[in-house]
């Protein structure tokens, strides 16, 4: 078996992390979004285990969610100062697509479709056609505040506050965006989530057959797309990221938030993250749990797989609990890349 | 309340399964146990190859790589010999058997008291009240001093130590269960001499077989401070535990009497007159009852709560909003957007 290695990133960002992204047609090209205001690109050394930054970004204020676009020198940020930006990695030219009226949570590109997703706190969806820049945007409507967002490839999946769950279906938003004028469309499909608390994160199966969903209360549920009784009958949730609290703290279990999921783009298994500052790999269809990897020193704030499945990488930083008046990353904050073994994220299969 | 069955055996269901006589290790069926066998004993270092018996890798070994097997690996130490020959259950000499089956028992009645301590539930087939009330944890300063107190001033009077506290307070004696097995006694004869194995599991974690006092008279009992409420008065009535449905005829007359006998006389009433003896018992105990189930009920609610504890509680407001909202991070540039 191939050797599992583990490094850390040189010059992390300076403040909580917000999202980590492989570029998918270039799996050593990594970007980091940061609440330190700045946007980090890295590369992995060929066969070296080390990354080092290429070039940051500087944004106006905290930038809250990246994600690649078209190839690896188009990057789409959503920023604390409501914008939607276009960053062209090579030169480091910023284009602001569009404007919320609150900040951007999520961003999310979909290449089978060249459409850009981003989902605001003012409780929209703006969808934005990269390959026709003329086009007008088309703002849907929301009935919840964003939390989370994620594309499979046909599906747009938003978790918004109050467990509510829409998905779009990608083709259909493309033409809602091509007619004139724009008309917002209902959503594919309107559910309420199986988890009972706030929703932290989704991540769709890159098979297009569903998603995952996670919450601050140290759960994950797994969903299938396909609306049809047996379909929806396997859906499933299941408890990690939780520790058992000590005896004299009256027993129990300190539950963590799951604050990442990321699909792996080659055996459909997944990983989570959470606030207990570990990464467990697990079979979606096994129902398994395949790998718990040692403790990270912080609270796992993002997770990614690389396009080709051989890395994945963790941004972690100090979580944001309860009750916290102040806050800050400053020091505490680092990104480790996992060199994946040729099988380790490969799952067994259903049984 | 739909609450979930736990998986907790019984100890017929333990004692079924098959185990390993090289490792211990019990397993859900006897296919299992022979791949597990295969796999962890009998299989050659050399080639990987899996034999059925350790008989069988010895002359695989021999035959295949001109070496001898010495020993069964990834068995307990005094396990490994080759005289054995093992398959399955098949061929466990009848004193590991016997030994297999104690270490079991005792495992089980351990966990279960534990189960018990840690739960406050009764034991299973038991209905609701009569099982041990909840372990008390919380002792403030001021009653562990008066019970430090007290203590020295037992040793001073006595010069002995106290019986330990928990064993028939807390009802855990499992002859309450009727169990089909006797829990084995304390001092066992497990391990055999000059044998490693096992730590004997917690040694005396549940109370050598109490059985249960006859006639409601209570075993004597150490001062257990009383949390939040007066000290029983001394003499007059005995200490009024609530052991939930009476045991006999005996108790339930008691029981009655001091429910009917109200802040008075406690135990001088004795009801002779069965008709107030039965309006007692629909009147008075019932609603003491469910007062007290009530009470633990609330008790339990609230352990429940304190069970858990989400690092992050805020359903409404994501963690990132949170921050945003700090003097830090939060984006003031263009105040409101044109």
């Amino acid at each position: 078996m191939a050797p599992a290695t583990q490094f850390e990133v040189a010059q992390p960002p300076n403040d909580a992390i917000s999202a980590v992204v492989f570029a998918p047609d270039a799996p050593r090209r990594l970007l980091v979004s940061s609440w330190d205001k700045n946007l980090y690109l890295y590369e992995v050394a060929e066969g070296g285990e080390e990354a080092s930054l290429v070039k940051t970004y500087e944004h106006r204020a905290p930038v809250l969610d990246v994600c690649f676009g078209a190839n690896q020198d188009e990057a789409f940020t959503a920023g604390m100062d409501r914008q939607v930006k276009r960053i062209d990695l090579a030169t480091g030219e910023q284009t602001v697509l569009s404007k919320h009226s609150e900040p951007v949570r999520c961003v999310v590109y979909s290449a089978q479709h060249s459409l850009l997703i981003s989902a605001s706190w003012d409780s929209t969806l703006h969808i934005h056609n990269t390959s026709a820049p003329a086009l007008p945007i088309l703002t849907i409507p929301l009935p919840g505040k964003p939390h989370a967002l994620a594309a499979s490839p046909s599906k747009l999946v938003v978790a918004m506050t109050a467990r509510l769950v829409h998905i779009y279906d990608l083709p259909t938003l493309s033409t809602a965006l091509a007619t004139q004028p724009p008309t917002p469309p209902q959503p594919w499909q309107q559910r309420e989530s199986s988890l009972k608390f706030l929703t932290r994160a989704v991540s769709c199966m890159p098979s297009d057959a569903g998603y995952a969903t996670s919450s601050i209360e140290g759960r994950v549920a797994v969903e299938w797309f396909e609306d049809s009784a047996a379909s929806q009958a396997r859906k499933y949730a299941f408890k990690c990221h939780r520790q058992a609290a000590p005896e004299d703290e009256g027993g129990g279990d300190v539950v963590y938030p799951v604050n990442a999921l990321a699909f792996h783009p080659v055996y459909g298994t997944f990983a989570s993250g959470g606030g207990d500052g570990t990464v467990a790999l697990w079979d979606a269809e096994a129902k398994r749990r395949m790998r718990q990897y040692q403790r990270f020193p912080e609270s796992v704030a993002a997770l990614a797989f690389s396009g080709d499945g051989k890395y994945l990488a963790v941004g972690v930083c100090p979580g944001f609990e309860t009750g916290m008046e102040d806050y800050t990353g400053e020091g505490r904050t680092k990104v480790f890349i996992r060199e994946l073994g040729e099988t380790e994220a490969k799952g067994k299969g259903s049984k | 309340m739909g609450k979930k069955k736990r998986g907790h055996p019984d100890v017929e269901d333990l004692l079924g399964r098959p185990w390993c006589y090289y490792c211990e290790r019990d397993f859900e069926d006897l296919k299992l146990l022979i791949s597990h066998q295969k796999a962890k004993h009998f299989k050659c270092d050399r080639c990987g190859k899996r034999l059925n018996t350790a008989g069988g890798l010895s002359v695989h070994m021999n035959q295949v790589h001109k070496e001898n097997l010495t020993s069964v690996e990834n068995a307990l130490p005094n396990r490994q010999g080759l005289d054995i020959e093992i398959f399955g259950m098949e061929g466990v000499p009848e004193e590991i058997i016997q030994q297999h089956n104690q270490r079991i028992i005792q495992n089980f009645y351990t966990a279960q008291a534990e189960r018990q301590a840690a739960t406050g539930n009764p034991p299973r087939g038991l209905s609701g009240d009569q099982g041990p009330t909840k372990k008390i944890k919380y002792e403030s300063p001021e009653e562990l001093k008066k019970r430090l107190a007290e203590h020295r001033a037992r040793v001073k009077a006595g010069g002995g130590i106290p019986a330990p506290a928990a064993a028939p307070v807390d009802g855990l004696s499992p002859a309450q269960g009727n169990p089909p097995f006797p829990p084995p006694q304390q001092a066992f004869p497990y391990p055999p001499p000059g044998v490693p194995a096992y730590p004997p599991a917690a040694t005396g974690t549940y109370p050598p077989s109490v059985s249960p006092p006859p006639g409601g008279s209570f075993p004597p009992l150490p001062a257990r401070p009383t949390v939040g409420g007066p000290t029983q008065p001394p003499g007059g009535a005995p200490p009024y535990f609530y052991n939930g449905a009476a045991a006999t005829a005996d108790e339930l007359v008691a029981n009655a009497a001091r429910q009917g006998g109200g802040g008075g006389g406690g135990g001088g009433v004795r009801g002779d007159d069965i008709d107030q003896l039965i309006r007692m018992a629909e009147a008075g105990i019932k609603p003491a009852r469910t007062g007290e189930e009530a009470r633990e009920g609330g008790v339990q609610a609230e352990k429940k709560k304190k069970g858990s504890r989400m690092v992050y509680a805020d359903t409404e407001v994501s963690p990132e909003e949170r921050m945003a909202g700090l003097a830090r991070y939060r984006w003031v540039g263009e105040g409101v957007v044109a």
